[in-house]
């Protein structure tokens, strides 16, 4: 396949085929894994391209590496695995973005906006003063902070006709807003040592534990899987409910599936990362300006594009002012306006 | 009939669509799961040079017999080191150690928030000490996932970086010099103590920050340097440690003293009904020798007590 097919193939809005979701997949596949081993290779130590691969290919063969002790905890021990929980958290927080985008029918809805990441930021915090003794109790909390917050903005958005997803947005804007004053009640009224733990998680961090990846990395790969199965149903309840309905769709039960996986992604990123905003809003607009807005190539691509931009955001938040860090919402933010006003304009 | 078909066909491509996904997904579970498996497994010391000592937090650390490549984690632990005459051991300090001046020439690792582990790595560091007056504990699981002995300070009080100063000279091998230093530091202590033991006290305002206006709680060592120099802070009933305060509280309580960092002139104009203002007893003063746990600590206290007493301190000045 030439070039050129390659790249009308990606950048089509038309109707979506298997083709054309498997070739956009295996390219996204394929820069995820280029810009992984490149954020791997660039640090505040320099560890060499040749080092990284060598590491990489060790730790898959289970052979020992011909590198220094240091290179190779550097590589496999401390970016590894914070490159690859960036893969995750971007990808959980792009694909509850869509899932809600899909849900409300509404371009603004995201986990940020909608008040689910300070609800799971809430649970989160509450779990690391009160139960900071259970191990998984903060992705826990964060999850069920997560659940509670969207059922609270669904009722208080709740309208008598089907055109509630305003009122929905509203609701959130609201809930949020709330429970923004809480966390900061929280984090104000807790002494000492235990209040830096909690900003310095709050304001975005992704170099934590690896011990929380797996179970992390397990929880995001469900729920992603979850709305995905759900795409098609989506794409239906996109056009209005009733009609969905007609053509046989469960739109209370693929609702309630996808809130709740949207909710269980939202949970697991902010358990580890804290609130990193933009991400869920304009990954999946990204996506969808380039490749049309069928959720069955939303959901996955999102998933990738998002662990892509997240990685390169962590890279600079770690590179920018080494050997000091920057807070990564910063970058994401800063990369993320400009190149989406770019493809807005682009598209328009 | 024509929307059935296209219904039926459109959900085969989409079994075929879902399968491509699932696969390309799941495809990336064992990979995570190799990873998380092969990253727990790290180095340990040889037992033969280490030994076993507990920290201040009463975790047990196992460190080297002599290290010989020490990270400080905080400018009042670097202090602390090259008080105790070990600075050519400091491998690493963070980018706000500043002093004394030769702490300057060391490798940075970043600030104490979020320090870089992969430097820390990269320098070898046999020992990392930090504090939990500027530490959090993300950073030390970190570290000690990759087995790198890490010692925890946790001074609460004058007396505590004292006997901070002594168990970091026992854990970096600087007995004798520790043992002279904190015998020179308690002496001072003693001396400030006794000349104001029946001085009257009077009641100051510490402003740490001026927009809110933040003061110093019971629990931070401000207090207890303030108790120890003879006065009483009107913020020393506050459970956090530095909470925001209210200026109408101030001007109730009617503080004798106010201590303020350089600048916050404005903040003052609209204190000028306090007692403190009115008969001129605001002083400006060096915060490092009142919020760093190190050994001018001490110079921080003598300072405070010849503001607080100048009739008792005449005489050295």
């Amino acid at each position: 396949m030439s070039l050129k097919e390659l790249t009308h193939q990606i950048f089509s809005r038309e109707r979506l085929t298997a083709q054309r979701l498997a070739i956009t997949l295996a390219v996204l596949a394929i820069v995820l894994i280029a810009v992984s081993v490149f954020s791997i290779a660039v640090g505040s130590e320099h560890v060499g391209f040749t080092n990284v691969i060598r590491v990489i290919a060790a730790e898959i063969t289970g052979h020992a590496a011909d590198v220094s002790a240091e290179q190779r905890i550097i590589i496999a021990d401390i970016r590894l695995p914070r490159v690859l929980m960036a893969v995750v958290v971007g990808a959980a927080l792009a694909v509850a973005g869509s899932a809600y985008q899909a849900l409300l029918r509404n371009p603004l809805a995201d986990p940020g906006i909608l008040g689910i990441s300070s609800g799971a930021a809430l649970g989160a915090i509450s779990a690391t003063i009160f139960a900071e003794s259970l191990p998984i109790s903060r992705p826990v909390a964060a999850f069920g902070g997560a659940v509670i917050t969207i059922a609270v903005v669904y009722a208080v958005g709740q309208g008598r006709r089907e055109s509630g997803t305003v009122r929905l947005i509203l609701g959130g804007v609201i809930i949020n807003a709330l429970l923004s004053s809480i966390v900061i009640f929280l984090v104000t009224s807790v002494a000492g040592a235990r209040q830096r733990n909690v900003i310095s998680w709050l304001i975005g961090d992704l170099s934590g534990e690896s011990r929380l990846l797996l179970p992390v990395a397990v929880f995001v790969l469900i729920g992603i899987g979850a709305v995905y199965v759900n795409a098609r149903s989506l794409n239906l309840m996109m056009i209005g409910e009733q009609d969905a309905l007609t053509l046989g769709v469960e739109a209370r039960r693929v609702k309630i599936a996808v809130y709740l996986a949207a909710s269980l992604l939202t949970g697991a990123a902010v358990a580890v990362s804290g609130a990193i905003g933009f991400v869920g809003l304009i990954i999946p607009h990204a996506v969808r300006l380039v490749g049309g807005s069928d959720n069955r190539l939303v959901v996955p691509a999102s998933a990738l594009v998002g662990g892509v931009f997240l990685m390169l955001a962590d890279t600079i938040a770690r590179t920018a002012v080494a050997p000091r860090e920057l807070n990564i919402g910063v970058i994401t933010s800063l990369i993320g306006a400009p190149v989406f006003v770019y493809l807005l304009r682009r598209t328009n | 009939m024509n929307a059935r078909r296209f219904n039926t066909a459109d959900r085969e491509s989409s079994t075929r669509l879902r399968r491509i996904v699932s696969l390309v997904l799941f495809s990336l579970l064992p990979a995570t799961l190799t990873i998380s498996v092969s990253s727990c497994s790290s180095r340990k010391n040889s037992p033969a040079t280490s030994r076993t000592v507990s920290d201040e937090l009463g975790r047990t650390v196992q460190v080297p017999a002599q290290p010989q490549r020490i990270v400080s984690l905080a400018p009042s632990i670097t202090e602390i080191l090259f008080a105790l005459g070990v600075g050519d051991r400091v491998a690493g300090v963070t980018s706000y150690c500043d002093y004394p001046p030769a702490a300057r020439q060391k490798t940075p690792v970043g600030d104490t928030l979020k320090p870089s582990v992969e430097r820390i790595v990269a320098l070898k560091a046999d020992l990392v000490i930090i504090s939990t007056a500027s530490q959090v504990e993300a950073s030390f699981r970190k570290l000690e996932e990759l087995g790198i002995p890490v010692y925890v300070t946790n001074p609460r009080t004058i007396e505590g970086v004292v006997e901070s100063i002594d168990k970091i000279g026992e854990l970096i091998d600087a007995r004798e010099r520790a043992l002279e230093l904190t015998d020179e530091l308690r002496r001072r202590i003693t001396n400030v103590e006794t000349r104001v033991a029946k001085a009257s006290r009077p009641s100051v305002l510490v402003i740490l920050g001026t927009e809110p206006l933040i003061t110093a709680g019971a629990g931070s060592f401000i207090n207890d340097l303030i108790n120890r120099a003879g006065a009483r802070s009107i913020s020393a009933e506050e459970v956090a440690d530095y909470p925001q305060y209210s200026i109408e509280a101030v001007v109730a309580r009617q503080p004798e003293i106010i201590l303020l960092q350089t600048g916050g002139n404005e903040l003052i104009e609209r204190l000028r009904q306090t007692a403190a203002a009115r008969s001129n007893r605001v002083y400006h003063i060096d915060d490092d020798l009142l919020l760093r746990p190190g050994p001018r600590i001490v110079d921080g206290l003598e300072q405070l007590a010849a503001k607080f007493h100048p009739e008792l301190f005449e005489r050295d000045s």
